[in-house]
């Protein structure tokens, strides 16, 4: 669904400094749409997680201009945050956990019964709302995250290494899974990783990102067309794309890449 | 050739007299020093006891120290107590303990009030909002004088040997002895107070009693002997002669003491007959008889602090070593001053 | 995990053994009565006296309890307020602090001269021995909550109420918890500890008036029988605590869970 309505994330040559006097970022500009899966590729300390953090509103640019839903007054378009961390709250049952972006908004239980039930079968896990947190798997906890997420019907969906720390397995399945949630509403979905597989299977738009100061060194389109299968994996086109992203990685490490 | 050794280090032992056979003897008392222990405190700074054979130390008590379990425990050779109600208490749970003499006849045990209170009449007492009792007097005196004259239980503060509480609230009334708080009392809140003595109430206790364990009294019935006899003799001095050492003494391990302040004590024992009065006078200090004790148990008995069976009489007290006269010559002799 | 039958009698068949081992010892080296006891005769000596101890048990009780009550509300209370102004709470931290290293016992006979109703002085002596693990406890409780999870919050928005109900408090549980079992033990040991020192008479007599009684008595079985009935209440308030903690910790937290990871 390459659907280019008006970008609903929109950076403008951003930049953010620590308070620590860390560059996070220099000169960042990015703009996602609706309908669009755009993948930021690159090493760890490159500000990726930063620019996701600064389209959700939970930090601040030390200049220029950032526009994402979550930093307007109006709520009518709900922006969803997945961490690295399932971030679930332990005393809570799996489906209060996926309540909670409802009863935030003040919507009660008993309303909300549906709509998380429906995300629950949706993310695989309908049997399992009155589970406890600690009773599920690394792959089960990060799908609960993925329903409280999408329990919203969010418009803008960002996600930090959601499966970084899952094995390959899961981590293939969930890609999969992920894809399909996406399709299903039309979501701005901006994702980060360091896996050049997981960027090129996903996403439409791969940016990569150099570090010191983090910085958008190349762009790559990914042109398969979706509904992606897991056979795509094994395509020339994929293997001719994760290769395209090395070398731009390898050359943004050793410094050469300028500006996109 | 060692036999013939041992015989002469023996001949000299014997020779060199009781300075070499000392027994060590311990004595606990139930309160801090004050001229109230005086005989005892003379007994040891005159020489009594070492001319009696005896090495005696005095641990003293305190308003919340309890040495009573010291005596059965063996931890200590005799017990000073305040009144026979501790005996009866022993005896009734098979403590093996026994009274060997009474140095005082009266009980000094007083209740006192500020003047112009209401508290002139002693009825009145038993309606102060605070009484101020320490925890030896709680369960034992305070505890007739609720069920004899209507004491309350509620008005109960502990007293801590600190007269502020009483001096602070011109309502409040306290315990002390007839021979010592009062003068506290006019030194240090500038007035007299109303003294209540309970003696005077039907609390017809023998006072300041010496305890024993019963096996001392069987095995060593000597060293009990002379302790006793000591004991009465210095109680004598203390009173007839010179004070001066003993006085220090006590100061030395009651530093809140004065001299002036037991002087006045002295006078207001003598003046109120506490020890050489009644029996005493002619049987000795530290004389007792039988029946006064029953007649004192029985009142108990009759005030509802223990039932008719509960103690065996003829434990409480061994008469054995005392109404022998001693200690009754020594007023003659310094001129009863 | 399942314990076995015999793991779970473990403690009760310890608890056996050490008295028969004192039942035994002292009948065979004769240690006499007002000097130790034997258990039979405690246990005789308690159901004599059942009425008396009884009525004694209930007022320590209430003052034990009361004091754990008003440690829980107070903590709480001050605790919620330092997590809103952290101004306050460097202000007023310290004085919480002196309150807890001030021996009871120290302070006690001052508190007993000021405090008209003696069992208004127990209870705020129990208190202070009580509050400080709760407060304490708690006041990390409120700061536990995992970072991102504050994020998630803000995210979406959340009021201030909102996040202290619905995230700062549940994280805060297993922390109020803990000081909770811990400030149980010390309510009572406070409790005992004023009534010690305040030699409480008449209606406010509670086990350890009834103690100093038996000591000043020489009724030692007495003594041992009130002190039972004290151990007997610390048991009791540790073991309630325990099963709270488990009540409400055991589908989610680590400390709850029985088997080792």
């Amino acid at each position: 669904m390459a659907d280019a309505s008006a970008p609903l994330i929109q950076l403008q040559d951003v930049s953010k400094r620590f308070a620590s006097g860390t560059a996070a970022l220099a000169g960042v500009s990015l703009q996602v749409s609706a309908g669009q899966f755009v993948a930021l590729l690159g090493p760890s300390g490159c500000g990726k997680s930063t620019v996701l953090r600064l389209a959700a509103g939970l930090e601040q640019a030390s200049t220029g201009q950032v526009d994402a839903p979550a930093l307007r007054a109006d709520a009518t378009q709900p922006t969803a945050f997945v961490f690295q961390d399932p971030t679930l709250m332990p005393w809570a049952t799996v489906f209060d956990n996926v309540w909670l972006p409802l009863r935030l908004q003040g919507v009660p239980r008993q309303q909300a019964a549906p709509a998380v039930q429906q995300v629950l079968t949706r993310v695989g896990l309908a049997d399992f709302a009155q589970a406890w947190p600690a009773q599920l798997s690394g792959g089960m906890k990060m799908r609960v995250s993925m329903a409280r997420a999408l329990v919203t019907r969010p418009r803008v969906l960002l996600m930090d290494e959601p499966f970084a720390a899952l094995d390959d397995i899961t981590r293939q399945a969930l890609n999969s899974d992920l894809l399909a949630w996406w399709a299903a509403e039309p979501m701005a979905a901006l994702f980060v990783t360091h896996s050049v597989a997981e960027a090129v299977f996903l996403s439409q738009r791969v940016l990569v990102m150099a570090a010191r100061p983090g910085r958008v060194v190349a762009e790559l389109a990914i042109d398969e067309p979706y509904p992606r299968q897991p056979a795509f994996r094994h395509s020339p086109a994929f293997a001719q794309a994760c290769l395209q992203l090395g070398q731009a990685l390898a050359a943004a490490h050793a410094g050469e890449g300028a500006p996109a | 050739m060692q036999r013939r050794h041992a015989l002469t280090l023996t001949a000299l032992a014997l020779l060199a007299g009781p300075a070499l056979a000392q027994d060590k003897v311990t004595f606990a008392t139930n309160w801090k020093a004050q001229a109230a222990h005086g005989g005892f405190y003379q007994a040891v700074v005159d020489g009594t006891y070492k001319k009696y054979g005896l090495d005696v130390t005095i641990q003293q008590g305190g308003p919340s120290v309890n040495n009573r379990p010291l005596l059965p425990a063996g931890r200590i050779d005799f017990l000073m107590t305040g009144n026979l109600l501790h005996s009866f208490d022993n005896i009734k749970n098979k403590v093996p303990t026994v009274v060997v003499a009474a140095m005082f006849q009266k009980d000094p045990q007083a209740l006192l009030a500020h003047p112009g209170q209401g508290y002139e009449k002693f009825e009145n007492l038993k309606n102060a909002p605070l009484a101020l009792v320490a925890k030896d007097g709680q369960f034992t005196w305070w505890q007739w004088l609720k069920v004899t004259h209507g004491f309350k239980d509620e008005a109960i503060k502990p007293y801590n040997y600190n007269l502020g509480p009483f001096l602070a609230n011109p309502k409040a009334v306290q315990q002390g002895y007839s021979v010592a708080e009062p003068i506290y009392v006019e030194n240090q809140g500038k007035f007299k107070p109303v003294v209540h003595l309970l003696a005077d109430h039907g609390f017809s206790t023998y006072s300041t009693l010496i305890e024993a364990r019963a096996d001392t009294v069987k095995n060593k019935p000597d060293l009990v002997q002379r302790f006793v006899d000591a004991s009465a003799i210095g109680w004598a001095n203390y009173l007839y002669g010179n004070r001066k050492a003993a006085a220090a003494a006590m100061i030395r391990d009651n530093p809140e003491m004065t001299e002036a302040e037991m002087e006045a004590s002295v006078a207001l024992m003598k003046a109120q007959g506490i020890v050489d009065s009644g029996e005493a006078a002619t049987k000795g200090i530290g004389a007792m008889n039988a029946a006064r004790i029953k007649d004192f148990y029985e009142q108990m008995v009759k005030a509802g602090l223990y039932k008719a069976g509960d103690v065996d009489l003829s434990q409480v007290a061994t008469l054995q070593f005392v109404n022998k006269g001693v200690g009754a010559d020594i007023k003659g002799k310094s001129g009863g001053k | 995990m399942m314990r076995s039958h015999a793991e779970r009698a473990l403690p009760t068949l310890v608890i056996v053994g050490l008295l028969l081992a004192w039942e035994l010892g002292v009948r065979a080296a004769g240690i006499p009565a007002y000097t130790l006891p034997t258990p039979s005769l405690i246990a005789q000596t308690l159901w004599l006296n059942a009425a008396s101890l009884g009525h004694s048990w209930w007022v320590t009780l209430q003052i034990t309890l009361g004091a754990l009550a008003l440690a829980c509300a107070g903590g709480v209370l001050l605790a919620g307020v330092f997590a809103l102004s952290p101004l306050t709470e460097r202000a007023l931290m310290p004085v919480a602090v002196v309150l807890q290293v001030t021996p009871i016992v120290a302070v006690a006979p001052l508190i007993l001269i000021y405090v008209d109703s003696t069992h208004a002085a127990l209870l705020l002596c129990a208190w202070i021995v009580a509050f400080f693990p709760i407060l304490s406890n708690t006041v990390i409780g409120l700061r536990a909550a995992d970072p991102q999870l504050r994020e998630l919050f803000k995210l979406y928005r959340a009021t201030p109420w909102q996040r202290l109900a619905l995230l700062r408090v549940p994280a805060a549980l297993p922390y109020f918890l803990a000081g909770l079992r811990i400030s149980g033990g010390l309510s009572l040991i406070g409790a005992v500890t004023a009534e010690m020192v305040a030699g409480a008479a008449g209606r406010e007599t509670g086990l350890a008036s009834r103690i100093l009684e038996a000591s000043f008595r020489t009724e030692t079985p007495k003594m041992f029988a009130a002190l039972a009935l004290l151990v007997a209440t610390g048991v009791i308030i540790f073991w309630i605590t325990g099963a709270l903690s488990r009540r409400l910790l055991g589908p989610w937290h680590a400390s709850e869970s029985a088997a080792p990871h």
